[in-house]
């Protein structure tokens, strides 16, 4: 009852679209100078190929709890926002913590742990190796990555351009729910049945209020419709020495390999204690 | 030789009844600066986009005629080629602006064109557009006339022979307007390019172009040197385009007898030589300071920091006192960043200080929301279209009224229809609606529960000069129905029209606070914060410093036509 009251607080002030603005702008353009960030996107897909896929197949604990370290220091490298890792936690908690909680409130004892800890590790290890990479590095070099191994330029355009939209959107989406707010008339809230009704009317306003975006954005559209096509997007899309200019810039160095390096040492040092214990 | 040649064009939208575009001939000369002029509609835009091709490869349509640019066929080349011989920049030019980085926008074009030096080039459009040392930031840290610059260096950078520019400084405060226009002046004489701009801003055009051309109704009326063109006072109002104030001051003059020059001035300097003071001037009439009415809202001591994205919390107000009473119409000014926005957000609720307190009608914010605010206080924004929430402006000024289940909520929505001018249009999306009807619209819904205290944020940004001068007038009606106004604005003719008390907002900081005169005599602020006054101001002060002309009738008061090969001695009451 507490957590609803919280929540019925809460939902626009202290977890105000300003603050969600904020960490997603610093999640997308806060950390380019990490040495994350820094990186050759080819590589560090590779390297994400390996910890996004390998630990749902693997149950030795000892193997996942080294990758979890590892994937937890890149995490720390990456210097990724509050919002993530806190969304982070919650997720992983959805996935198998409550889990433990029901075994035990049911009868279970700390035998359950095992079972439910090689799961979370799991859990916990492909979502931080994928925070690591969606958020560490920068959209476009996240594109041209994905570009160079073959995805289409469409792809790694809407990416980028997403991310240029992004800001824009959010400011527009605040200015829209503000109008909801400013002209709204919210139930009361005295009582616990009035702080239900706000929660539900909050969520529809958040809710309402994308279809004004929708329409808003659709109209900033046009222009940028026409702008692309004299930018000559169409016309690079189809020609091969645009692609090859694009990702001339991308560049192996000794950072790269040295980091490539570690996490495979690390993870054959975490194979040789797995098969020792 | 001529960059640009129209043979009778022809054209209408796909759909449309009528052409937009009648039987257009035209040239342009090479290394021209050319203003396009003529009233909303009349088929400006649509002539400049047949420019670069993409009328009628893009958007299709009914199109007669023959356009070539530099020798391409505007109909028929490839419009890669055409961008590289045109570029435009366009009105809603933050839309222009595809990429996440400054150098990365700038260079965009030259990279899809497979020019292998790309960046190169995008550096160097940055450098002739005044961004450089910009090029790693990302967009959205630009203020918005560095946005246009960016759109601008993004077009200049495959070095096109001609530039389109619709409406480049419709958005942006004097300082910045005046470096785009630097700007465009350093393209044109020292790069030799072709400059075209749509343009409402006379002052600009008198300062900046060479020619202009007059469209009315889709057809070429006639294309004259600036000096020339802006002579025709009574043909330009008849298109809803105003001449500098300096120039339609003179022609009133002229009407009146009373102005025996040839010509009349179209600048400052111009003016110097053909206006004199009157021998006698009939008082003013001193606007007697009403009585203060009680306090009805407060800032004591007030902080405010925004979170920014790397580094420092970013402040905007340290300490900040004010008090604003019942009847004060105030004006809210001072350069971006200054606060205005901010300082009507904290007065809704929509931020909270981080020190200090807000009483409104003698009651603290602290711990208020918004919606309970909604009767009290109004905010209308600088966007109309965030305010458009249904799907019809009838249903949205209705909105507040309904959700509150007031009675008479039908009447009074259809008296605001009436009162704004907007009752054809009340099944319509506020979206699809014209510039000047969407702010009318936007103010109907700010006063739908007719509010005691209202914030306006901009009103007349973005608005050709007709329309902003139909917007000025409902501000000027609003006076009776609204008590307490304050709006946060640029536009200094709007402020000297309209305002009561003007507070001046600088580094988080009020300045200045009091009457036009208090403001605008004291000439070490207006230095300091950058403040520039209506032109027919400043023409005022240059003919006798101790002047204060706000409009053009004041200034008509005060001076005369200097009589012929006189000196400054006559003048016929």
């Amino acid at each position: 009852m507490k957590t609803i009251e919280k929540l019925s607080e809460n939902i626009l002030d202290k977890l105000s679209i300003d603050f969600l603005r904020s960490q997603v702008l610093k999640n997308a353009y806060g950390n380019n100078d990490t040495r994350i960030a820094a990186m050759d996107p080819r590589m560090l897909l590779v390297w994400y190929l390996f910890f996004g896929l390998v630990p749902w197949f693997v149950h030795s604990v000892p193997f996942l709890i080294g990758c979890f370290l590892l994937v937890a220091v890149t995490t720390w490298m990456a210097r990724v926002a509050g919002l993530v890792l806190f969304l982070f936690a919650v997720g992983v908690f959805s996935q198998t913590g409550y889990l433990f909680l029901v075994t035990l409130l049911f009868g279970g004892d700390a035998s359950a742990v095992v079972p439910l800890l090689t799961l979370t590790l799991k859990v916990a290890t492909v979502s931080l190796a994928s925070v690591t990479i969606f958020s560490g590095l920068d959209p476009d070099k996240l594109a041209n990555g994905l570009m160079w191994y073959g995805c289409p330029e469409r792809l790694s355009f809407s990416i980028s351009y997403a991310y240029r939209m992004l800001p824009l959107l959010m400011e527009e989406f605040q200015n829209v729910l503000l109008s909801y707010r400013l002209r709204g008339n919210p139930p009361a809230h005295d009582t616990f049945g009035g702080k239900i009704r706000y929660l539900v009317y909050q969520v529809q306003i958040v809710m309402h209020a994308f279809y004004p975006l929708m329409l808003n954005t659709a109209k900033r559209s046009r222009t940028t419709v026409e702008v692309l096509e004299i930018k000559g997007y169409r016309y690079a899309a189809v020609n091969k020495e645009v692609k090859k200019i694009k990702l001339s810039a991308l560049r192996l160095t000794n950072d790269d390999l040295l980091f490539a390096a570690v996490s495979f040492l690390w993870v054959a040092v975490a194979i040789l204690i797995a098969t020792l214990v | 030789m001529n960059v640009v040649e129209i043979e009778h064009l022809t054209y209408a939208y796909p759909g449309a009844d009528s052409p937009t575009l009648r039987d257009v001939s035209l040239t342009i000369e090479q290394g021209d600066f050319l203003a396009v002029v003529g009233n909303n509609g009349c088929g400006k835009s649509t002539l400049c986009k047949t420019l670069n091709g993409l009328i009628p490869q893009f958007i299709t349509g009914d199109y007669r005629g023959r356009v070539s640019v530099c020798g391409l066929d505007a109909a028929a080349a490839d419009v890669g080629a055409l961008a590289q011989k045109v570029g435009y920049v366009y009105q809603d030019f933050e839309n222009q602006i595809v990429r996440p980085t400054v150098l990365d926008d700038a260079s965009y074009a030259c990279l899809n064109y497979a020019q292998p030096d790309y960046l190169e080039r995008g550096r160097q459009a940055l450098a002739q557009c005044g961004l450089q040392g910009r090029e790693d930031d990302f967009i959205w840290q630009l203020s918005g006339g560095q946005t246009h610059l960016l759109a601008l260096a993004g077009v200049l950078s495959l070095q096109p022979e001609v530039i389109i520019l619709d409406e480049p400084i419709a958005q942006l405060d004097p300082q910045h307007a005046d470096r785009i226009y630097a700007v465009l002046r350093r393209l044109n004489e020292e790069y030799g390019k072709t400059i075209i701009v749509i343009e409402h801003h006379t002052e600009y055009i008198a300062d900046f172009c060479k020619h202009v051309l007059l469209l009315k109704d889709g057809r070429v009326q006639w294309k004259l040197p600036a000096g020339d063109a802006l002579q025709r006072v009574d043909e330009l109002q008849s298109c809803n385009i105003f001449p500098p104030q300096v120039t339609i001051a003179a022609d009133r003059l002229r009407k009146a007898g009373e102005y025996h020059a040839d010509r009349l001035p179209a600048t400052v300097e111009e003016g110097c030589a053909v206006f004199a003071p009157r021998a006698r001037v009939a008082p003013d009439a001193q606007a007697q300071p009403a009585p203060r009415g009680a306090e009805v809202l407060r800032f004591r001591d007030v902080s405010v920091s925004y979170r920014s994205v790397k580094g420092e919390p970013h402040r905007v107000f340290q300490n900040l006192d004010l008090s604003i009473h019942k009847g004060d119409k105030v004006a809210l000014i001072g350069s971006n960043g200054a606060g205005k926005s901010t300082l009507m957000k904290l007065m809704v609720c929509l931020l909270k200080p981080s020190q200090g307190e807000i009483y409104l009608n003698g009651r603290s914010l602290r711990g208020a929301r918004p919606e309970g605010l909604s009767r009290e206080v109004s905010m209308v924004y600088q966007n109309p279209e965030d305010m458009f929430i249904r799907d019809s402006i009838e249903a949205d000024i209705a909105y507040a009224m309904k959700v509150r289940g007031l009675p008479d909520a039908d009447a009074r929505t259809q008296a605001l229809l009436e009162r704004f001018r907007l009752a054809g249009l009340r099944s319509r999306d506020g979206r699809l609606l014209s510039g000047g009807q969407m702010r009318r619209a936007s103010l109907a819904i700010g006063i739908a529960l007719d509010p005691g205290i209202l914030l306006l944020d901009e009103p007349t940004a973005n608005l050709d000069i007709a329309t902003r001068k139909e917007i000025m007038h409902t501000l000027e009606d609003m006076k009776q129905v609204t008590e307490t106004v304050m709006i946060a604005t640029h536009d200094m003719q709007l402020v000297c029209e309209w305002a009561e008390r003007i507070i001046v907002l600088c580094g988080g900081h009020v300045v200045a606070d009091g009457p036009r005169d208090a403001i605008f005599r004291d000439r070490r602020l207006l230095e300091t914060v950058g403040i520039r006054p209506p032109e027919i101001f400043a023409m005022g002060r240059a003919l006798e410093p101790g002047a204060a002309c706000y409009t053009i009738d004041d200034f008509v008061r005060r001076f005369t036509g200097r009589a012929p090969g006189a000196g400054v001695q006559e003048a016929a009451v």
